[in-house]
């Protein structure tokens, strides 16, 4: 089985090497809306001190801890699944004995995410060095993390995954993704710090699992958590995993089942 | 002239192409009031945390945002399709077609897609443009100052333009070079909020190296009756610059693509 | 008075550079410090004429230089040297008068666009051509009758099968009634009911209005129905410029003798010519020399039982495969 990986890992590593330059773009665009945020928020708490108890530099910290645990969170594959999925190119990866999503899609994701890593390290040094935030990472924080962010990509992974699958049954998966990805950067902490979200918005935020890939993994690595609150998010985060995988093999088995009665 | 009867063959058969796929002009006209929904919500975030950023009240960023939507629809209508063409057209080698055509090949690659559905974008723009300029207290603009509005607006979409002209013509250097224009985007992205929010590297780059704010601050202070004529005719000047300079790079492209020697 | 030869090339050569690429992770490292080019002689000093009217074909085998040739010819490429005049234009030069007269269809590649129907294609190509309406409406009834369009030209092109695209494809290239054809693989992938379509409506249309076509294809069918002149390009050089029936004379100097013997079961020809194998049951297959065809053949009719016997030319794709492998047959001549 785990050759099975390394060789999928082969490919998909040259693959994304020869597209590094689209990478490169990706990746400054990935900087616009955090930098963005950063730079509206941080002119609003100049200009009264602080917003809500948090300082300019607060928001620096914030977004530009944002930045790593989004790259490392985050998930390309319906950019990568739905086209197959609709011209049919699908068809010979079904055809292997193997999950094609849970082998193939998934290292994908790794073999990209590692090259934009590597990539944007010198790029975030800079970026430190420009805004000079204050950062408040102990090497307690660093290390709970590191299973967060994990578990964090899982959750988008498994989530994305399944909403790549409506591919299958229908051409708006597009309009559907954005819809999803909206609600996501509302209540996952990517467009502002939940604290600052209205009492609403922050329940929701709490019910739903985007916080868990972002603001949660953010907010543990800047040790602003309290212990019972990592302890509660991270059984929220296990919780989620198992609800996703099993939405996911259900709504696999159905796509199967679609495919192979409407063929490619 | 014979060019203008080609856009006009041209934009035919782009309405055609959209009526003939009502659902999906429907989900596309869905999805943008959606996140026409999300960016007025994220602003009511903002401003029940505050009254103004950076001295910009929410009836000026309102009015931003609206000439945002309206030259974010160039990008969304002409030029992120005509990307893909392009970039399919060089994979697949039938960008050859494009140039055995007795027509200019740079408008051939700039205009052969249209997305028409995406004039409902500017309706949007031109609204949040009236709410925004009313809500700031602003007077109803001059004619002077509409009709100068509007040629900025030209301009500054002249300009954007001629930067995707120079992104689409480095393919012809950079073969695998698919997402040339996820840049310009990002660059753009940033015209969603006043420059002066934005540490000063950033504000240089969008408005001398790259100017973006061309493109959308400007238009929206001619609107308002605070720019001089000078700064008016600097920045009609820029946008003849720029398209006269992205020309010549294109032909330089092709001279490339087709083997000519320098 | 117009130039009797629309199309003259002389000594056309186009060199590409090509990184010298080796795989393997060193190499690659090496490659980004260092790049090693190497030439590709795509076409050397090609000459040709071609008169007004002709059909003729280019031949070679895959990477020869034929593509690379027409591209020149139709302006989409600049030469590495070398001159070329059609219809009185360079064709590099690009100017949208020549670009009117000419068209190039490659039959790999679409011209048409996927999504909406061909007659939507057609319109936007009357514009971009300036086809008066007049002019438009009888030169696609034309085309309508002879390729026998019919409703297709309704329907998305993406919903149309190959050969109704390939018909499309044509439609839309002689729209505007170019005087100089250059067609590369136009028949290529078409069942054979669409290449018998496609070659008569091309043998027709030619007939009628005159046109210069140039064509390149790897099914021996087109060559023997349309052309009657082929150029052999092999390797970038031009091998063979001549009518078809010279060059089997010329390099496959033999003939096919079929005999089916009234009786005898066993009976060994091997005396009279080589012995071929024969796909017809009860027919032998002798190969003889040319020259020596008529006396082996009387001998035959004299000395065997022959219940029927025919005299065959080589077979095309023999004599084409033949030249292509074989360089040193042409210097023979």
């Amino acid at each position: 089985m785990l050759n099975i990986y390394k060789r999928f890992w082969q490919v998909n590593w040259a693959e994304q090497w020869q597209y590094r330059a689209n990478l490169m773009m990706y990746l400054a665009y990935g900087l616009v809306s955090p930098i963005t945020y950063l730079a509206v928020w941080s002119a609003i708490a100049d200009a009264q001190g602080n917003v809500n108890g948090l300082t300019s530099a607060n928001f620096a910290a914030y977004y530009l801890t944002l930045l790593p645990v989004d790259i490392l969170t985050t998930c390309i594959t319906i950019y990568y699944l739905a086209y197959k999925i609709q011209d049919g190119t699908l068809s010979n990866e079904l055809l292997q004995p193997v999950h094609p999503i849970l082998t193939n899609t998934l290292v994908n994701n790794l073999a990209f995410k590692i090259l934009q890593t590597m990539i944007f390290v010198p790029i975030w040094i800079a970026l430190v060095l420009l805004f000079r935030p204050t950062f408040t990472y102990t090497w307690q924080s660093l290390l709970l993390s590191a299973p967060a962010i994990g578990m964090g990509f899982f959750i988008r992974f498994l989530l994305e995954s399944t909403l790549t699958l409506i591919a299958f049954w229908t051409t708006r998966v597009w309009a559907i993704y954005h819809f999803d990805t909206a609600v996501s950067m509302l209540l996952n902490g990517a467009f502002v710090p939940l604290v600052l979200l209205p009492a609403w918005a922050q329940t929701m935020a709490h019910l739903l699992p985007y916080q868990l890939t972002l603001s949660f993994p953010i907010l543990l690595l800047l040790n602003q958590l309290p212990l019972e609150q990592i302890l509660l998010n991270y059984g929220l985060q296990v919780f989620w995993l198992i609800v996703l995988y099993g939405l996911f093999n259900f709504v696999w088995r159905q796509a199967i089942k679609q495919f192979s009665a409407v063929g490619a | 002239m014979h060019i203008i009867r080609v856009l006009v063959a041209l934009f035919k058969i782009n309405i055609q192409q959209e009526l003939a796929y009502r659902v999906d002009t429907v989900v596309n006209i869905l999805t943008s009031i959606m996140w026409l929904a999300w960016e007025l919500l994220g602003l009511g975030i903002i401003f029940s945390n505050t009254n103004n950023i950076a001295g910009w009240r929410l009836g000026d960023v309102l009015a931003l945002l609206g000439v945002f939507k309206i030259v974010n629809a160039y990008m969304q209508a002409i030029a992120w399709p005509n990307t893909e063409t392009f970039n399919q057209g060089i994979h697949e080698g039938t960008l050859d077609y494009t140039f055995l055509l007795p027509v200019s090949s740079q408008f051939m690659v700039s205009f052969s897609r249209i997305v028409i559905w995406n004039v409902w974008n500017i309706l949007l723009g031109i609204v949040l443009i009236v709410i925004g300029l009313f809500s700031a207290g602003n007077a109803p603009p001059s004619w002077i100052n509409t009709f100068t509005f509007l040629v900025l607006i030209v301009s500054g979409a002249l300009v954007i333009y001629s930067l995707w002209i120079v992104l689409i013509t480095l393919t012809f250097w950079f073969t695998k070079f698919d997402n040339n224009v996820t840049l310009l985007q990002a660059l753009m992205d940033t015209g969603r909020y006043p420059s002066v929010v934005y540490p000063v590297w950033l504000r240089v780059i969008v408005t001398f190296v790259i100017p973006i704010a061309v493109a959308t601050t400007v238009p929206l202070q001619a609107l308002r009756g605070e720019l001089t004529w000078w700064q008016i005719a600097l920045a009609i000047l820029v946008s003849i610059v720029a398209v006269f300079l992205s020309a010549r790079f294109w032909k330089a492209g092709i001279k490339r693509y087709s083997g000519a020697s320098a | 008075m117009s130039n009797p030869f629309p199309i003259i090339v002389e000594n056309l050569s186009k060199t590409y550079q090509v990184t010298d690429r080796e795989g393997g992770f060193a190499a690659s490292v090496r490659g980004f410090f260092k790049r090693k080019y190497q030439d590709v002689k795509a076409v050397q000093n090609v000459s040709f004429r071609i008169g007004a009217g002709e059909i003729v074909g280019f031949l070679g085998p895959n990477g020869a230089g034929k593509t690379t040739t027409l591209k020149m010819l139709s302006g989409l490429l600049h030469p590495t040297s070398g001159t070329a005049n059609v219809l009185g234009y360079t064709p590099w030069h690009r100017s949208n008068d020549y670009l009117r007269s000419i068209t190039l269809v490659m039959g790999q590649r679409n011209r048409l666009s996927w999504d909406i129907p061909a007659a939507d294609s057609f319109l936007l190509n009357q514009a971009i051509y300036r086809v008066s309406d007049a002019d438009y409406r009888k030169t696609f009834e034309e085309l309508d009758q002879l390729l026998e369009l019919g409703p297709i030209i309704r329907k998305p092109v993406r919903n149309l099968s190959l050969g109704e695209r390939m018909k499309c494809e044509l439609a839309a290239s002689l729209l505007h009634r170019p005087s100089v054809l250059f067609l590369d693989e136009p028949t290529i992938g078409l069942d054979i009911g669409a290449q018998a379509r496609i070659r008569s409506f091309l043998k027709e249309y030619n007939q009628r209005r005159g046109a210069t076509i140039i064509l390149t294809s790897h099914y021996m069918a087109d060559v023997t129905a349309l052309c009657e002149r082929i150029i052999i390009i092999h390797e970038g050089q031009l091998k063979y410029d001549g009518r078809l029936t010279d060059l089997s004379r010329r390099i496959a100097p033999y003939k096919l003798i079929g005999v089916v013997l009234k009786e005898c079961e066993a009976c060994d020809l091997s005396q009279y010519g080589t012995l071929m194998p024969s796909e017809v049951e009860g027919k032998i297959l002798l190969k003889v020399k040319a020259e020596e065809t008529p006396s082996i053949a009387a001998r035959l009719l004299a000395e065997q039982a022959v219940q029927d016997l025919t005299i065959e030319d080589p077979p095309i794709e023999d004599v084409i495969g033949r030249a292509f492998s074989d360089a040193r047959t042409f210097a023979q001549s």
